[in-house]
């Protein structure tokens, strides 16, 4: 099944199929990869995966009512079954009179470079298995450190066709891994871990995987808590890429705006935030873990200047909800699984560089809370946000003093872009998202002492 | 099925020391979702393969197939057993499954009323009805959605040792959300019933009422208190008790977490863990609760497990693996989401269970502090024993007595330090909290629980 005419003729049979039946419309999503799992406890292998994941989502609309049907089982019955779910759920449904009709985009598909490497297809369980106990030397900062992890190489197909036309086709390659490490000093715990990923074996750093995670971890060691106050606080910029990502993800989402739930409903050329907020979404970024030439349902991305100098340039969207908000379909549709219906998100965000040195950002906060990998969100979804400080060090005269524990920040999402003080001149790059340290003025901190 | 993979297990030869087992897991499931008066999604899910695990001098290798054919699955097994061959060559340490452990047998969810019988009117009828009840109550009401869920799992599973068992599972489940919006302020409203079983869990549920019920209360959120910040006494509820005793508590007492050495109650068996008041079960074998089973996914029996007794801990939740470690019995808590996944130690039905005091006996007893309601989940560090849970309400406690509404709020705490800070435990234990764990990529359905517990010392993220 892994071949691309087999793919192909698989979800033409399905169009064929479901228009048969008597759909209006058909649209078939189908994917199929392999992944090679290495898993690691307490420093050494534990277990070797091997496995293929394949799957076929139907989305099928008969007189504006929608069905959908997936499956995992790729025999004729199966497929078959899953048509005819989906053109019985459409049946049986009410219409959605929102609805307009699947996308069509008879563009041509740009090539992203940088997003197939024959090179992690032809690693060796073996070449990978070194590889990954180099990146374990790295996290040994301790003999007693314990070291826990998780490594994937993998590669995966996708196609989508649909009765409207769309006939797009993608693949691409992956690896990504990370390294847990934990050091005890008695009742003393110091616990941390890093990540990479990329589509490209070469650009994939296991060393600093291991180095970063056994670093930080004897850096958590010692941890104290402090006082509730109100204090400034500096992100490192896994930390800024995670508070803001999630924000601005969830606050221009066309669906939520339509819902009248977007943080940011009816603020296009309003101000959202502090002058300083510049991001761009971009999905050609070459070699980018989320770049993708198009969306998750044929149409071709886009590249959109999302916020510039504090200032809603647009919403993203796609072929539902784009005529609902009055915006053209930006290509931003995206789909959880093959079984899921899309909504837009979006690819790699670029959170444009400030000018000051991220030395003198830390040199010159008097008092205040370092927050390394650990974004300020919220589980609720809400825009008030009540989170735990995971890995935050308290900082006293441009020094870090000690990492924290049992901490928290209260805040909002528009508290936190309104007070962005400063982003670093440095940025970094993990394949396509990019961000700068920042700075953000006073927000509330519950501390546990 | 079932005569197939024993052909397969039977044909592969490998030293009696090492393990081997085969399982075939098939789901399929069926989920509609009603929002803001139009259907957002209506849709079935069908998945289904074969899941081979070989543990070969000390490594696991792990292959699945979605053919069923004795050939295929034969290629499979073969792999698996030559990759983990390779693993042993890196690893340092033993690993192995008891010889003694062998179950077979048949178990299954017991369906009153199949839903899989019941037409997909009265099922749309049912979150159409809650959807339109909380939509048209206010126009302050942004969002308003009622999801309906079931589905239906088989696992066929064979190991060298002798285990042959089959299992069905049930389970169903119904579900209402209302974000109510004014300006910036918004306040969500989650909650949903349902279990192991059939229609019959569903019958109950009254559309109009829940969805006034959940549109009523995002009203009032949105004129609530802001919430405090600092450390303080807090009254948690049936259901933030059940994330407690789950995430922060019952995460850290998977035996799988405890031979990574990524747990805080590693080496505490017998060990004092909270006050003596505290007594922590997780039972699976509880009727039509989520986190029921009668078989977990390695075939092993499920029974009550005994966490923690008059605050002493007792036992872990233990894999094959895991039991013959730490030379503990295994306890059926070897739980895969499907056939692409390996069983991890996994919970069913965690609670603490009841103590003697009245809600208002508690509050009286906490003075000054809040009284936390209902859980959107949350995560925890079992590492560093650190939690987190986002609540959606509480109310402020003043005097002793039960005062003014909060709006949702986030709460952080140390896992050791909230059992042995435990002041009063409520009278009778509620299974409230209906949640999908999720574990290594995994999400199964499980269901947490307890009374309500007054603790003293928990932070709470409150923007004031």
């Amino acid at each position: 099944m892994s071949t691309e005419m087999n793919l192909h003729e698989l979800a033409e049979k399905v169009i064929k199929l479901g228009l048969s039946l008597g759909a209006d419309q058909v649209e078939a999503y189908t994917i199929f990869g392999a992944a090679r799992n290495v898993q690691l406890e307490r420093g050494a292998i534990r277990k070797f995966t091997d496995v293929a994941n394949s799957g076929l989502g139907v989305r099928i609309i008969k007189d504006k009512a929608i069905g959908m049907a997936s499956t995992t089982i790729f025999s004729h019955e199966s497929i078959e079954k899953t048509v005819k779910d989906a053109y019985s759920l459409a049946k049986v449904s009410p219409p959605d009179k929102n609805f307009n009709s699947l996308p069509e985009d008879n563009r041509s598909t740009p090539e992203i470079k940088g997003c197939f490497d024959q090179n992690i297809i032809d690693l060796s369980v073996e070449g990978f298995t070194e590889m990954i106990l180099e990146g374990v030397q790295e996290a040994q900062v301790r003999e007693d450190a314990i070291i826990g992890g998780s490594f994937t190489a993998g590669n995966g197909e996708r196609f989508i066709i649909s009765s409207q036309g769309i006939d797009r086709f993608s693949k691409q390659t992956s690896i990504t891994g990370y390294l847990s490490v934990k050091i005890q000093d008695g009742e003393d715990i110091g616990n941390a871990y890093y990540f990479d990923s990329s589509k490209v074996l070469a650009d994939f750093d296991h060393l600093i995987v291991g180095k970063e995670a056994g670093d930080r971890a004897l850096k958590m060691l010692g941890s104290q808590k402090i006082e509730t106050a109100t204090l400034p606080i500096l992100l490192d910029p896994d930390s800024c890429m995670g508070t803001i990502s999630p924000i601005i993800s969830s606050g221009i989402n066309a669906f939520s705006v339509f819902n009248r739930t977007a943080y940011f409903v009816d603020k296009i050329g309003d101000v959202i935030a502090s002058d300083k907020l510049t991001i761009t979404d971009d999905p050609f970024y070459p070699g980018g873990v989320d770049s993708s030439a198009f969306d998750d349902e044929g149409v071709i991305s886009q590249k959109l200047n999302l916020v510039k100098d504090g200032i809603l340039n647009t919403y993203i969207t796609d072929s539902y909800t784009a005529p609902l908000v009055g915006l053209d379909n930006t290509g931003h549709a995206s789909r959880g699984s093959f079984a899921s219906r899309p909504t837009p998100s979006t690819y790699s965000l670029d959170i444009k560089a400030g000018e000051t040195a991220k030395d003198t950002l830390l040199e010159d906060l008097k008092e205040g809370i370092l927050l390394i990998g650990s974004s300020i969100i919220d589980m609720s979804g809400n825009p008030q946000i009540s989170a735990q400080i995971n890995q935050g060090f308290y900082v006293k005269d441009g020094e870090v003093q000690y990492p924290v524990k049992n901490a928290m920040i209260g805040t909002t999402v528009f508290e936190v872009f309104e007070k962005i003080e400063d982003f670093s001149k440095e940025q970094q790059n993990r394949h396509g998202h990019k961000s700068p340290w920042m700075l953000l003025s006073t927000l509330q901190v519950s501390g546990g002492k | 099925m079932l005569d197939t993979i024993e052909k397969v297990i039977n044909k592969i030869s490998i030293p009696s020391k090492d393990f081997l087992d085969i399982r075939y897991a098939y789901a399929m499931g069926e989920s509609f979702t009603v929002r803001n008066g139009r259907f957002d999604s209506v849709s079935n899910q069908t998945t289904g393969g074969v899941a081979i695990r070989a543990l070969i001098d000390n490594a696991w290798g792990f292959t699945t197939i979605v053919n069923t054919d004795e050939g295929s699955i034969q290629k499979a097994a073969e792999k698996a057993i030559r990759i983990a061959k390779i693993g042993s060559k890196f690893t340092k340490q033993e690993r192995k499954i008891n010889d003694d452990w062998v179950f077979e047998g048949k178990g299954g969810t017991k369906l009153e009323i199949d839903p899989r019988e019941i037409d997909k009117e009265t099922k749309f009828e049912k979150i159409i009805q809650t959807e339109k009840a909380a939509r048209e109550f206010s126009d302050r009401i942004a969002e308003t959605s009622s999801t309906y869920r079931e589905s239906h799992s088989k696992e066929f599973i064979i190991n060298n040792k002798g285990t042959k068992v089959e299992n069905e599972n049930h389970v169903v489940r119904i579900m209402k959300n209302v974000i109510a919006r004014e300006g910036t302020e918004m306040q969500s409203v989650f909650d949903s019933i349902g279990g192991a079983g059939g229609w019959e869990l569903i019958q109950k549920w009254e559309p109009e009422k829940e969805g006034l019920k959940a549109a009523e209360m995002g009203l009032k959120l949105l004129s609530a208190r802001k919430p405090p910040s600092g450390r303080m006494n807090v009254i948690m509820d049936p259901s933030l008790t059940g994330v407690f005793v789950h995430e922060a508590f019952g995460h850290a007492c998977e035996a799988d977490a405890v031979i990574a050495k990524q747990s805080v109650l590693e080496g505490k068996i017998n060990n004092k863990v909270g006050v003596e008041e505290i007594n922590v079960y997780d039972d699976p074998t509880l009727p039509r609760l989520r986190g029921s089973f009668d078989y977990d996914s390695e075939g092993t029996k499920a029974r009550k497990r005994i966490l923690v007794e008059k605050g002493v801990l007792k036992e872990y939740f233990h894999t094959l693996e895991t039991a013959t470690a730490l030379d503990m019995d295994p306890n059926g808590s070897g739980r895969a989401m499907n056939f692409n996944f390996t069983p991890l130690a996994r919970m069913g039905n965690t609670y603490v269970d009841s103590g003697d005091k009245s809600l208002e006996e508690i509050a009286e007893h906490t003075k000054e502090g809040v009284y936390l309601k209902n859980s959107y989940g949350g995560y925890v560090m079992p590492a560093k024993g650190q939690f987190y849970f986002s609540c959606q309400l509480g109310y402020f406690i003043e005097n002793g007595e039960i005062t003014d509404l909060i709006g949702n709020v986030g709460m952080s705490g140390m896992t050791l330090e909230v059992f042995q800070n435990t002041y009063a435990v409520g009278k009778k234990w509620k299974p409230e909290f209906l949640g999908t764990c999720g574990k290594q990529g995994q999400g199964i359905p499980v269901t947490a629980g307890g009374p309500d517990l007054g603790v003293s010392d928990i932070v709470i993220g409150g923007s004031q």
